[in-house]
């Protein structure tokens, strides 16, 4: 079989073993707040921080999305009352770039750009909504091409994309309801046992999945995330600097990047059922000299079932078609001893927060302070999976 | 920034990167891009041809036959322009001159010639179904006053079920 050719992989330098997470902080995770993404973003920094057993002046480099303007420089030296020089980059925050920040702090850190890096990213989208065209659609709708092409169709937004390649999936390889509502559902067993998820307190079972209103056939409610208001940030720094600080680190393995070749255009990717994952995984498991096989838990970017279903298999958990098996004998249950999934709830179950609290999650499963811990955890992957990039981010305890 | 064109979201007919897709829709022809150089379909129009990296691009008619690539049935309305409209089926068609070329579309007259249900209508799609080209004009009551005419696709007469 040829190498798959609709997209690439970025070639990043091997950062193995150079960084590490150190601190973490999270805000409340819940529906419209009222809150402005400046002050959710403020007070998920505060904690990181707080967390590493640093002080804000100890930050010298700084990270954010910057589709998402809501905590930068000037909002960091606002907030904290600082004004010291800091090393910024708004190739960071959420979304694939949660997988891919390390990266980039990690040069910085060797170039002696910044000792300690805070990667923050927050959203207000539930608050904001009533505002936006199409909701978090809003973006895809600015795109002329999507505007003219798409939307006029009716095939738009997200979960119009992915109801399409959900049923194309169905189509090719049989994946079945029942299979992806076994996603939903055991994420939302995860989240029933995550007190700050959004859905903490809500149960779902497997018929109240298959009873429950279609979006876009085959695409129901509990396919689809909400949407939240909600953030988190997390501190790195080199391990050698990870030392001395009291968390346990959350070691840097491994970094892949990867984009499709259509672009965000994901009506015309050739490989319609499938993620750039292709292209992102091989490099993280490469550099980090793991396999996924030596993975205890994975949490993936997961807006709908199917970008669940698709991850696992692109990332090389299973063969191509057989996540919905995996899913639907229980192997992703944080239990199962398999293949521990989302053990937080996932955007699914756990907030919209973009991806940022996956990272998080992972830390905490390294440090054994998950709420649905995964009995000995020594190596935690976060798959980002936004538009028509993906990331894959390999942490591990210290050895 | 939410969009404020005051005709969305009909299409642009005046966006000079698509507005043969829809001057050809209006003259009853389906209209698609292709490298003058390479002969390549094209699709999504761009400035230039991946293949070969001429800027050469065509607007040519194709036959307006294809094959269901995939679709979803809409039951929630994502926009307020499409309330009254749901339930409809949004979907990809591929054309058969170059299956990777894929039109979004609308799927018209799934009640056929009868009064199948619009339930019985959609249960009559699958996979690779052939499709071919209808041109209809495309309005929204939240836009009054306006229609453009779009290419909008319904299962080939003697494929209906």
């Amino acid at each position: 079989m040829s190498a798959p050719d609709w997209g690439h992989a970025v070639d990043l330098r091997d950062v193995g073993g150079e960084v590490a997470i150190v601190g973490i902080g999270e805000t409340a995770y819940s529906k419209a707040s009222g809150r402005t993404a400046t002050e959710i973003g403020a007070e998920a920094a505060e904690r990181a921080i707080a967390d590493a057993g640093l002080e804000p002046a100890d930050i010298d480099g700084l990270a954010w999305s910057g589709a998402f303007p809501g905590f930068g420089a000037a909002e960091f030296h606002a907030h904290f009352g600082t004004d010291h020089e800091l090393w910024t980059t708004p190739w960071g925050g959420g979304m694939a770039w949660a997988g891919t920040v390390p990266s980039l702090a990690a040069d910085a850190i060797r170039d002696g750009k910044a000792r300690h890096v805070l990667n923050v990213f927050a959203v207000a989208w539930a608050t904001q909504r009533a505002e936006m065209t199409g909701g978090p659609g809003e973006v895809h709708a600015q795109q002329s091409l999507k505007q003219n092409l798409e939307v006029p169709f009716g095939w738009f937004p997200q979960p119009i994309y992915f109801a399409t390649i959900m049923r194309r999936h169905m189509l090719e390889f049989g994946t079945t309801r029942e299979q992806f509502g076994a996603v939903a559902v055991t994420l939302r067993e995860h989240a029933n046992r995550t007190p700050s998820a959004v859905f903490h307190d809500k149960p779902l079972t497997l018929d109240g999945y298959l009873g429950a209103p279609m979006l876009a056939d085959p695409l129901c409610l509990y396919d689809s995330c909400p949407i939240s208001d909600g953030g988190a940030a997390y501190v790195m720094t080199s391990v050698e600097r990870s030392r001395d600080l009291a968390r346990p680190p959350a070691v840097v393995l491994g970094v892949g990047e990867g984009y499709s070749g259509s672009g965000t255009h994901w009506s015309q990717q050739r490989a319609f059922t499938s993620t750039p994952q292709v292209f992102s995984a091989p490099g993280a498991w490469a550099m980090a000299g793991v396999d996924p096989d030596d993975v205890d838990v994975l949490t993936c970017y997961d807006p709908f079932t199917i970008a669940s279903i698709m991850q696992i298999e692109d990332m090389g958990f299973c063969a191509k078609g057989a996540a919905g098996e995996l899913a639907a004998s229980g192997g992703l249950r944080f239990d199962s001893g398999r293949l521990p999934y989302n053990t937080h709830g996932g955007l699914l179950s756990h907030a919209y927060v973009l991806g940022i609290a996956h990272v998080v999650e992972c830390v905490k499963q390294l440090r054994g302070t998950a709420d649905a811990q995964v009995a000995g955890c020594e190596v935690a992957v976060y798959g980002g999976y936004t538009g028509h990039m993906a990331s894959t981010l390999v942490l591990a305890k210290a050895r | 920034m939410a969009i404020t064109r005051p005709d969305f979201p009909l299409p642009d007919v005046a966006d000079e990167l698509v507005a043969p897709f829809f001057a050809g829709a209006a003259a009853g022809e389906l209209r698609v891009t292709r490298c003058r150089a390479c002969s390549a379909y094209v699709w999504y129009p761009v400035e230039a041809c991946p293949d070969c990296g001429e800027t050469a691009i065509e607007w040519v008619a194709v036959s307006g036959r294809g094959t269901l690539f995939s679709w979803a049935v809409v039951r929630r309305a994502f926009l307020p322009a499409f309330a009254d409209r749901v339930p409809f089926v949004t979907a990809l068609v591929a054309l058969d001159e170059d299956p990777a070329v894929r039109l979004c579309t609308l799927v018209v007259d799934l009640d056929l010639d009868d009064d199948l249900a619009f339930d019985r209508g959609i249960a009559t799609l699958h996979a690779d179904a052939p499709m071919e080209v209808v041109f209809r004009p495309l309005r929204f009551t939240t836009v009054p006053d306006r229609e453009v005419i779009v290419p909008m696709f319904h299962l080939a007469r003697g494929h209906e079920s």
